[in-house]
């Protein structure tokens, strides 16, 4: 696999900074990531996490609403993010999914979360942040991006009511992926009847976390549902300016683009354990990389990497939080989780009965992407998405 | 929709509009409300569908319940409970039909593998693991079946059948071909010429048997049969050399090594067997000595279309769960069974599963299982059931990657169906090889001229 990052990316930057950007996230990787697949688990030493996550703040690779840390303004989906396009961020999630999908979906969700939570103004901002957007099993469709309070098909149930000065947020949110010690939520609800977003305290009364429970994969990333039960915040902790639906689809953006990354990262990583293995492993009298059988899948494999990554890096220069960026990547994640999905799962083949048990990282890789096509927006649910926002609800 | 545009559908319904058409016309038309499941039944021979419903019940009383914690902490159940349930309901002796074992008597004529595949069916709609935990133990009793060897069949099979069948035994066997530099060479003629196996007998005269060194691995059930059949070659020769043993547990030298940790079918160990010098008594060798290479590759072709029953299983599990999750969830006021497009996705799933089960069936319907059909059914079927598994995944959206709702774990089982029993590359390579001779001579002249 070519180490180096692509240089046809469509944006302002040069090789160098590129260079730059890819170095930093396979240090990460190399010395931090790696680390957590020492010894017997599958999804990696989860104990040794924080430590890793720590370190990523330190070297500003994680992102942060908290200005003072390195990485708020060039970290992954830090606020240098509408200078620079997305394509850094992607260049980053995907070279740190080539070792693990799980942590680069911690650095990812964080980043989301920061990038929304850097609007709010004045105040001490927390380090880590949690978004809280989707109800149910799929994110908001596009009938609702226009009207929050209609069932097209279903409307946002969380609200949010002015009250005793402030605001009372009621209802619940599913399935929000966060990394471990979020200090606030990133809430997103309806208030008459239009979008609106609030910063919320981890520690405000009468918010409940609850662990989703055993899954697939991605494991190294928390993933909860949380209920807000009339929960009180300031006006402050209003962070849109009357009309969160921008940030709704900027959120989403920068959702579907990043596991759409995450996904291409690691179906460049399966490629390249299915080669290295194809190339010490004998059958039939030879290595396995002679038979035709196992070139044409290591080929379709690669292909398949490398179309993903194509179909990720024509986001580079989207103008996010329109809705003509948010089709693009809705078709992105469709096309590129199928693709990543198809190239881990032919890699997998290629190491026969090896592949299948959790020593060799290759089952976790397929379990990693299949989250990624099926969370946040699975593909029938993408098709919708991309039907409505190019015709009926383009503008 | 207003009130006279849903009348006139209601009256266009078939059921409804068959009502204006005369007696015979009304009696050619099947309106009758049958599930896919019934109507499927109804094809089978009396005593296969009597062994699918038992299945149906038995997997749902006793596998169901157990299944989500056996996937989850696999070394932490007892599977002997389950092995001895299943004995005593007859699923471990289908093999052979009364009086040694509990097949029906025609279907079993009609196709020595049909029942077994259609309880595999079954039981892997609850339970990939737990399945092939049930399951596998067909896979080493084969062997002696195919050996074709009435002492051992008077000295093994008999006893191990009717201590199963008739006092409820929870007796497992295992079989063992695969080794640590040999997995797909063990089940390909091209590959096993150019096989490099480990594991050897050594032919003892004053002993009156062979001693067995080596090891094999991804051993289904390995670590609990009581008996495992192993193949291995004679010392000095190669793989055309190959013998079948029955090895008994307890047997000094005889061991289990390292236990897999798997994606999916958790339930069932995959472990390593050990052979340090392990004496193995004439007795125990399994039909001819050097007969073994036919013998595992006639095995492949009766394990294979279970295999591809038990990959619809898992499909089908995955299936039928996510189809209760439609029904029970909304998307704003209505239920997600009530979109379009949810119903076009459940039907695909249909379609694709109810295929895979016609050609399972089909592959079957021999009394002996030929390599093209068992090899063709096993990759249809096993890559159907991960698209299928994948499917009921991604409509179920977030939810679908939880353990909780028993798809995501399906899914994951039927990943291995596409790569044991020989990966799905070797199988359709098999398929190639065994109609090498007529329908894929690559001297088409002859062919056409002869």
């Amino acid at each position: 696999m070519d180490k180096e990052p692509a240089t046809d990316i469509p944006v302002g930057l040069s090789r160098e900074e590129l260079s730059h950007y890819a170095d930093l996230a396979r240090t990460f990787s190399g010395k931090s990531v790696a680390s957590l697949f020492e010894g017997e688990h599958p999804d990696g030493d989860l104990s040794r996490l924080p430590a890793v996550l720590d370190t990523a703040f330190t070297i500003g690779l994680a992102a942060s609403p908290d200005r003072s840390l390195p990485g708020s303004q060039y970290g992954i989906w830090g606020s240098a993010v509408d200078e620079l396009g997305p394509a850094p961020s992607l260049l980053l999630l995907s070279v740190v999914a080539e070792t693990c999908g799980g942590v680069a979906m911690c650095l990812h969700s964080q980043g989301v979360a920061s990038a929304i939570a850097l609007r709010a103004k004045g105040g001490p901002a927390p380090a880590r942040v949690r978004l809280c957007l989707q109800e149910g099993p799929y994110p908001p469709h596009a009938g609702v991006l226009a009207r929050p309070g209609e069932d097209a098909p279903a409307r946002i149930e969380t609200t949010a009511a002015e009250e005793r000065g402030g605001y009372v947020i009621r209802g619940a949110k599913s399935f929000s992926y966060s990394m471990e010690g979020a200090g606030a939520f990133v809430v997103f609800t309806r208030a008459k009847d239009r979008w609106a977003c609030f910063l919320a305290p981890a520690g405000q009364g009468g918010i409940t976390v609850t662990d989703a429970g055993a899954r697939t994969g991605l494991r190294a990333c928390r993933l909860d549902h949380v209920a807000f039960d009339g929960v009180e915040l300031p006006r402050e902790a209003r962070i849109d300016g009357g009309d969160a639906e921008e940030l709704v689809s900027r959120a989403l953006f920068l959702n579907w683009s990043g596991m759409s990354a995450i996904a291409v990262g690691i179906a460049r990583g399966s490629v390249a354990a299915a080669r290295a293995y194809a190339s010490e492993r004998y059958q039939g009298g030879s290595l396995i990389e002679k038979h035709p059988a196992v070139k044409m899948l290591i080929a379709g494999a690669d292909a398949a990497a490398r179309s993903a990554e194509a179909a990720v890096m024509a986001l580079a220069d989207c103008a996010i939080g329109s809705r003509g960026a948010l089709a693009r990547a809705a078709a992105a994640k469709l096309a590129a989780t199928e693709l990543a999905a198809r190239a881990v799962t032919d890699s997998m083949q290629v190491l026969g009965g090896y592949g299948y048990m959790e020593d060799f990282g290759m089952e976790k890789r397929l379990r990693d992407v299949m989250v990624l096509r099926t969370a946040c927006g699975p593909p029938a649910y993408l098709k919708q998405m991309f039907f409505d926002l190019t015709g009926e609800y383009a503008s | 929709m207003n009130q006279s545009t849903r009348e006139r559908i209601e009256q266009l319904a078939m059921k409804n509009a068959t009502g204006r058409m005369n007696l015979i016309g009304r009696l050619l038309v099947d309106n009758r409300d049958m599930s896919l499941w019934e109507h499927d039944t109804l094809t089978l021979p009396r005593g296969a569908r009597r062994w699918r419903r038992k299945a149906r019940r038995f997997a749902q009383e006793h596998i169901r319940p157990l299944a989500p914690e056996a996937d989850l902490h696999p070394h932490e159940y007892d599977p002997k409970p389950l092995l001895a349930a299943a004995a005593r309901e007859g699923f471990q002796t289908l093999l052979a039909p009364w009086p040694l074992g509990s097949a029906s008597l025609r279907p079993y004529l009609g196709g020595a593998a049909l029942q077994v595949a259609v309880v595999g069916e079954e039981l892997a709609t609850e339970c990939g693991g737990l399945a092939l935990l049930l399951l596998a133990h067909n896979l080493g009793i084969v062997p002696l079946l195919l050996s074709g060897s009435l002492r051992v069949m008077v000295r093994h099979f008999i006893p191990f059948y009717l201590g199963s069948r008739v006092l409820g035994r929870p007796g497992c066997m295992a079989f063992a071909i695969t080794e640590p530099e040999a997995g797909s060479d063990a089940e390909e003629t091209a590959g096993g010429a150019a096989a490099r196996l480990v594991t050897t007998a050594k032919y003892m005269p004053g002993m009156g048997g062979y001693v067995l060194n080596g090891r094999k691995c991804f051993i289904s059930d390995g670590a609990i049969a009581d008996k495992v059949t192993v193949y291995a070659k004679i010392e000095g020769e190669g793989i055309e050399s190959w013998t079948c043993f029955l090895v008994e547990k307890g047997m000094k030298g005889f061991s289990v090594g390292r236990s897999e940790r798997k994606m999916g079918q958790r339930a069932s160990d995959a472990s390593e067997l050990v052979f340090d010098n392990v004496f193995v008594p004439k007795k125990n060798v399994v039909g001819r000595v050097r007969s073994g290479w036919p013998n595992n590759r006639n095995v492949l072709n009766y394990s294979r279309p279970v295999v591809g029953a038990m990959a619809l299983g898992h499909g089908r599990g995955a299936f039928e769960r996510c189809l209760e999750f439609c029904r029970r969830t909304n998307l704003g006021p209505r239920k997600l069974i009530e979109y379009q497009d949810v119903q076009m996705e459940l039907a695909d799933m249909a379609i694709s599963l109810w295929a895979a089960r016609s050609m399972v069936w089909q592959s079957c319907r021999q009394f002996r299982c030929y390599q093209s059909a068992s090899a063709s059914a096993k990759v249809f079927a096993s890559d159907t059931a991960f698209r299928v598994c994948g499917q009921a995944m991604e409509l179920m959206g977030d939810a679908g990657c939880l353990h909780a709702h028993g798809v995501e774990r399906a899914w994951r089982d039927s990943r291995l169906t596409q790569i044991y029993e020989g990966t799905n590359q070797i199988n359709r390579l098999a398929l190639f090889e065994h109609q090498s001779g007529t329908d894929f001579m690559i001297n088409k002249e002859s062919l056409f001229t002869g």
